[in-house]
């Protein structure tokens, strides 16, 4: 029988190659894949989070975290899709026009992964339009954006402009972050959240996302 | 040549870093590629002071910084002048210069080795020592303002990694670049003004150069992701590159010495960010075990055979750091992010402030500086000289270099705000209107 818990702890220490070889042999067994998302690697992307917000953990430790939380999620996500399983939310997350720093928001979608979202990743210098795009095909219910850059964190007030064009925005969310990005801006330009770090942005996502399934079963 | 009270700079600078009062707050502005101003600003300084207007040279070809000529310097008071490494980011030197268009059209000057091209989604792409026949190193986005670097690594083999792959660039300085760099010294000690010498290849670990934009084929890890994950992950790949890297150091210290003297005031070797915009990238204790002994071996020998004060570069939220700095040999801490958490400027200058020389801190350049009004820029600079500038040991920059659209009227009420703050009593010239 594989010892789950040693999954939780790879995540948590980074292991890529236990927490594959461990998530093979549960799967070999029977284990559902729901189980060990809900019970083992969501909680142990919880305590990443926790330990880089009281500053035990740092970026390298997420990032090692994060890639082995993937490689086992890698192996969950067919069977997922084949059983119709529901994510916590879908969210489309890309880095600004203009801006090729994607080392936060890969953090932040690793995270958000981590944290039971199905996540849509655009990549880094993402035009407004392709975020248009992938709203309408993916439906998320969150827009996740990012800028390192003061001379790019405009351009998010124009994903949220081409949303608003695009007859989108009262469908889905928005989330903001980066390094000079703040709530004020955040507010300013129309966002629903703002994000100061990786860890803070799967809270936030979580309540956005509650809230806008509240709005559809509202409007439903 | 600089003539009457001009030449006060250089003494200036001396006694900031030396914490004496110095006779009015020094002002550096392009004496490294962190205290640079874009290209497209720079432009528009020398117009906006009468200038001749010609096209302004690219002195650092990643962040498109413009050369800050002699006249310019004059005109705004600038008290530092630079001298840059025998080569750029790029790998080759700053020389048979050549016109190039930025994408919104301001015709500059760039070295004949800055080779572009175009890509099918309009990128600039350019290439490692200008030579176009290998992968491009360097991406300028369509519309963007600046290059970052491309990550040209292979798929790492765990079993094959070999560290001296990472140690390419460690190379003893060949005589033509000490040459060069004397050649350098001399002229910018014609200016008056003090100088700032970068040292190359220096930097243990600095995350924009990891990706070697320089080299044509680098090796090793070179992906900026997996680097980060090396440092807790292989620490002791990590360690042997900086044996390595700190054992050249020391020998291209003792040549670059035997080359300029002690001519220059202030050197700058290291630009490895600690601080992100809320926390750090390690904890202290990593600091200490990973970087502190190279670092204090390269000080070390600075302190014990140059004049020369050394500058750490480190964006962000590094206040827990600066003892370490301090304990690791750095005189001056650059640019003093004054927005990021625990950066308080009136606790940096009480707890700090008689042990290391603030060179930066002078105004924020994420919100004040390119969104703030006149107004709020005026008074910020101001606030932060009268914080910074008691017994010396500040050197006036903004904090990281200055971005492009930048609106040239704060730009301007920064430098009112400086000016007003030094009075008028110090004797220096007002700007050449």
């Amino acid at each position: 029988m594989a010892d789950l818990n040693q999954l939780y702890d790879a995540i948590l220490n980074g292991d890529h190659k236990t927490a594959v070889t461990v998530t093979r042999q549960a799967l070999t067994e029977g284990t559902a894949p729901i189980e060990l998302i809900t019970n083992y690697m969501s909680p142990a992307m919880d305590e990443v989070g926790r330990r880089f917000e009281c500053e035990e953990y740092f970026v390298p430790e997420l990032l090692l975290s994060g890639r082995a939380m993937k490689a086992a999620l890698a192996l969950l996500q067919p069977l997922l899709a084949a059983s119709g399983a529901e994510p916590a939310g879908r969210i489309v997350i890309g880095t600004v026009k203009g801006d090729l720093h994607d080392i936060g928001k890969n953090l932040v979608a690793s995270m958000l992964e981590g944290g039971g979202f199905e996540v849509h990743d655009l990549g880094a210098d993402v035009a407004p339009e392709k975020f248009v795009g992938a709203v309408r095909e993916h439906k998320p219910d969150l827009v996740c954006l990012s800028a390192l850059l003061t001379v790019t964190m405009p351009g998010m007030r124009d994903v949220v402009e081409a949303l608003k064009m695009a007859g989108l925005r009262d469908q889905v969310r928005v989330m903001v972050g980066g390094a000079p990005v703040t709530a004020e801006f955040a507010n300013e330009i129309g966002a629903d959240g703002y994000a100061e770090n990786a860890g803070v942005a799967v809270t936030v996502a979580r309540r956005l996302t509650r809230k806008n399934h509240a709005m559809d079963e509202a409007k439903g | 040549m600089s003539t009457g009270p001009y030449n006060q700079a250089r003494q200036a600078v001396r006694d900031a870093l030396a914490h004496r009062k110095p006779s009015h707050v020094p002002i550096d502005f392009g004496s490294t590629a962190v205290t640079g101003i874009h290209v497209s600003v720079v432009a528009a300084l020398r117009e906006y002071y009468g200038l001749e207007i010609r096209p302004v040279k690219i002195c650092e070809p990643y962040q498109m910084l413009g050369l800050i000529e002699d006249d310019l310097a004059k005109a705004i008071n600038i008290d530092t002048k630079a001298v840059f490494t025998p080569k750029t980011i790029f790998g080759f030197p700053l020389e048979n210069w050549k016109p190039w268009q930025m994408p919104d059209g301001l015709e500059v000057l760039v070295p004949g080795d800055f080779n572009t091209t175009v890509d099918s989604n309009g990128d600039f792409l350019i290439y490692p020592q200008g030579d176009t026949s290998v992968p491009a190193s360097g991406r300028m986005p369509k519309g963007g303002y600046f290059f970052d670097a491309i990550v040209r690594q292979p798929p790492i083999n765990e079993e094959q990694l070999n560290w001296e792959d990472n140690t390419e660039e460690f190379q003893p300085i060949s005589n033509q670049d000490l040459l060069a760099m004397r050649v350098a010294v001399d002229q910018a000690s014609t200016t008056g003004r003090a100088l700032v010498l970068s040292l190359p290849n220096m930097y243990l670990g600095d995350i924009a150069l990891v990706p070697a934009p320089f080299l044509k084929h680098p090796k090793g890890i070179r992906d900026i992701a997996e680097w980060y994950m090396s440092l807790r992950a292989r620490p002791d790949y990590i360690h042997k590159i900086f044996e390595r890297e700190t054992a050249v150091a020391l020998t291209n210290l003792e040549k670059i010495h035997a080359a300029i003297g002690n001519n220059v005031e202030a050197v700058f070797t290291c630009g490895t960010d600690f601080g992100t915009q809320t926390s750090s990238f390690c904890s202290v204790q990593t600091f200490r075990t990973l970087w502190l002994p190279y670092y204090k071996a390269m000080n070390d020998w600075i302190h014990q055979h140059t004049t020369w004060r050394v500058l750490k570069h480190s964006c962000g939220a590094v206040e827990k750091f600066i003892d370490s700095f301090i304990e690791a040999g750095f005189d001056i801490l650059n640019p003093v992010q004054c927005s990021a958490t625990g950066m308080d400027p009136k606790l940096l200058k009480a707890k700090y402030g008689d042990r290391i020389t603030f060179w930066g801190g002078g105004v924020d350049t994420q919100k004040t500086l390119p969104f703030g009004t006149p107004q709020e820029v005026h008074d910020q600079v101001l606030h932060r000289c009268e914080i910074f500038s008691r017994q010396g040991g500040f050197v006036f920059t903004t904090i990281h270099n200055v971005q492009a659209r930048t609106p040239l009227k704060n730009f301007v009420a920064l430098l009112d705000a400086v000016r007003e703050f030094n009075g008028a009593t110090n004797g220096r010239p007002e700007p050449t209107l």
